[in-house]
């Protein structure tokens, strides 16, 4: 069952000045459940066509339709709301509030929600456990090591079970055991939640672990590859 | 959660956080001592207005004040005094007879108004005897006394004892003129008034003011008169009730209160309020771009973090609301220190009042004490707080447009 449908999408940077075109007609569906990593080399258009996937920037062109909803026609605010409600996000940088503890940052977005506190708590306490982060629940980000803080932006994009992940190169700053517990966790829950990622990537790690690579080249599509 | 949130990032960076909060706390001090200072200098000003020229009500024949002839008087002076006094407000009053004339010695001449006052009342209402540097205030038993301000007797060359001539015209239009003899040189601290004024004893001046048996129409004139009763009550708030009372009950006198009597007072008053004003809207206008600038740094420096806010999905008006808060926050924590520090120097300076001795020649021009005591008006510190409040609040809005304004794909990239 497709819950990402992107029909020739285009991106073009600057189009009165420099045209740079990050996307040129990309068709994409991605069904429930996959574990898909985009790859390509540096300025192929993966973080591009992400960004669009997650709402977070407009196609020039096509249409993008996520959850039955055509997200490029909603405004700014619908789209944060729409974010807030179906999509996870994981970052390069673990991008976690760092003022806030690894259980208040868990469950952040279950409280931009408006979710009962017990459930909130249920969930983050389950999920700090399973992703061996109970004994750091009070400690803040800057305490934590860059393994640890990525878990806990995983934590943070599950926690209110979302539609799909999207995850833009997330063990690029992580050493090897890292990375790999890390992707033991979203393999984890890809097989026991069925929660649907897609990664941006160029860490082979990743890439080996992916179901489904897509590989970008030039804003174009070049290969679909189903593994394993 | 935004609460806390807002509270924990103004600390995150402490050293610029307390710098802001510094700043503000001490403008607030200073803008609460100046203003506390400045309506010092209102209070004492009027506070002695009241006390030594105007008290708090005056009655006159309605044409007194207009013509200050001393043919319009008011009769029935003492039933008129003891109905006033029956007054529950009623602190002190007396009664006083005026006439303008010249004060002269063998040196030279002044024009001044000749006060007829009852010694004992009068210092109730006035504590004129306290005014009184040499010499003493009315002795009893001891006939044409005369109280001139230290300044006039070195005008006219006089010393204590010293015997001077006032001349006045009495109620029957004569020029009549009487010797009095110096017992005490008064100074009140108003340039104005110790220029203008000399004081006798009432009935001493009515023997030379009243004709003896009646005036050329066959009026027969009592003693039982004054040109001027002056009321101070005990409570300043109850002034306009009593002067409603006082115009029902003696509807055939003009009832005034010190606004009236002085419309200087009120001038003054509004130029202070002015000038208040306008205080606080520099203060304000200094602050806001002070916080402004913390504001747009804190926004700046967390730019990424906002555009991630908004990527997982904090809407525009909680990211607005978290920076408003945090401006918000910055003022809260520094209003209070401020305000605190201000009440303190205030309440310090309670007793001591600070000195302004070195200005006091242009001080006593106007009427006013050389050492000023700064009012402790708990009115002042919410006006100041409701400033501090609202400049925050505007000071807030263009860094948190700022914030709103963001794309969070383009903050995300940002290193």
């Amino acid at each position: 069952m497709p819950i990402i449908i992107a029909k020739n999408i285009e991106k073009i940077y600057n189009p009165k000045t420099v045209p740079v075109h990050a996307l040129r007609g990309v068709d994409l569906t991605i069904d429930k459940g996959e574990f898909t990593a985009i790859v390509g080399p540096s300025g192929s258009g993966k973080t591009t066509l992400l960004n669009i996937i997650g709402g977070l920037d407009h196609p020039t062109g096509g249409s993008i339709e996520v959850d039955d909803t055509d997200i490029s026609k909603l405004s700014d605010n619908q789209l944060i709301d729409f974010r807030q409600k179906k999509i996870g996000f994981v970052f390069q940088s673990y991008n976690l509030i760092p003022v806030l503890t690894v259980e208040e940052n868990t469950e952040f977005v279950m409280l931009l929600q408006k979710r009962p506190k017990e459930e909130r708590h249920r969930r983050v306490s389950e999920l700090l456990a399973s992703f061996g982060l109970g004994d750091k629940k009070d400690k803040r980000p800057s305490q934590l090591s860059g393994g640890q803080q990525q878990r806990v932006a995983v934590a943070r994009a599950l926690a209110p079970k979302p539609t799909f992940v999207l995850a833009d190169e997330p063990t690029a700053n992580l050493d090897s055991v890292s990375a790999s517990n890390l992707l033991d966790i979203m393999e984890k829950m890809n097989r026991e939640e069925h929660v649907t990622f897609v990664f941006s990537t160029h860490d082979q790690r990743v890439i080996d672990r992916a179901r489904r690579v897509v590989t970008l080249v030039d804003g174009k599509i070049d290969s679909d590859i189903l593994q394993k | 959660m935004l609460f806390k949130i807002a509270w924990r990032n103004i600390w995150r960076s402490k050293t610029r956080s307390i710098t802001v909060i510094l700043s503000i706390a001490i403008g607030v001090w200073a803008l609460s001592f100046v203003l506390s200072f400045s309506n010092g200098i209102t209070y004492t000003f009027i506070q002695n207005a009241i006390r030594d020229q105007y008290s708090h009500l005056q009655l006159h024949h309605p044409k007194f004040p207009e013509d200050k002839n001393s043919k319009y008087f008011i009769k029935n002076k003492k039933e008129i005094l003891a109905a006033i006094k029956q007054m529950p407000a009623t602190e002190a009053l007396t009664g006083r007879v005026i006439a303008n004339g010249m004060v002269s010695s063998s040196r030279g001449a002044r024009g001044v108004q000749i006060m007829g006052v009852n010694p004992e009342t009068e210092k109730q209402v006035t504590h004129f005897d306290k005014n009184i540097v040499e010499g003493s205030y009315f002795k009893e038993g001891k006939r044409n006394q005369i109280l001139i301000s230290k300044r006039i007797a070195e005008k006219l060359k006089v010393k204590l004892r010293s015997r001077i001539v006032l001349t006045f015209q009495n109620m029957e239009g004569e020029i009549t003129a009487a010797a009095f003899r110096v017992a005490g040189l008064f100074s009140t601290g108003n340039m104005m008034t110790d220029e203008a004024l000399v004081y006798v004893v009432d009935n001493d001046l009515k023997k030379n003011l009243l004709p003896k048996q009646s005036d050329s129409t066959g009026i027969v004139y009592s003693d039982n008169i004054a040109h001027e009763i002056a009321v101070f009550l005990k409570n300043s708030k109850d002034i306009k009730r009593v002067k409603e009372k006082l115009k029902n009950e003696f509807p055939g006198l003009l009832v005034q209160d010190y606004w009236e009597l002085s419309p200087d007072i009120e001038l003054y008053e509004t130029q202070i309020k002015t000038s208040n004003s306008i205080i606080i809207a520099i203060f304000m206008l200094a602050l806001i771009f002070g916080i402004i600038n913390t504001m747009l740094m804190a926004v700046l420096e967390r730019y990424k973090e906002l555009g991630m806010l908004m990527a997982i999905g904090m809407n525009k008006a909680k990211i607005f609301f978290m920076i408003v808060l945090e401006t918000l926050m910055l003022s809260a924590v520094a209003a209070p220190i401020g305000l605190g520090a201000g009440f303190l120097t205030v309440y310090l300076l309670q007793d001591t009042g600070i000195d302004l001795s070195s200005f006091a020649k242009g001080l006593e021009r106007f009427g006013m004490e050389t050492t000023i005591i700064p009012v402790l008006d708990f009115g002042l510190y919410i006006r100041i707080a409701t400033a501090v409040f609202i400049t925050a609040l505007l000071a807030s809005i263009y860094p948190a447009r700022k914030a709103v304004k963001l794309k969070p794909v383009e903050a995300l990239h940002k290193i």
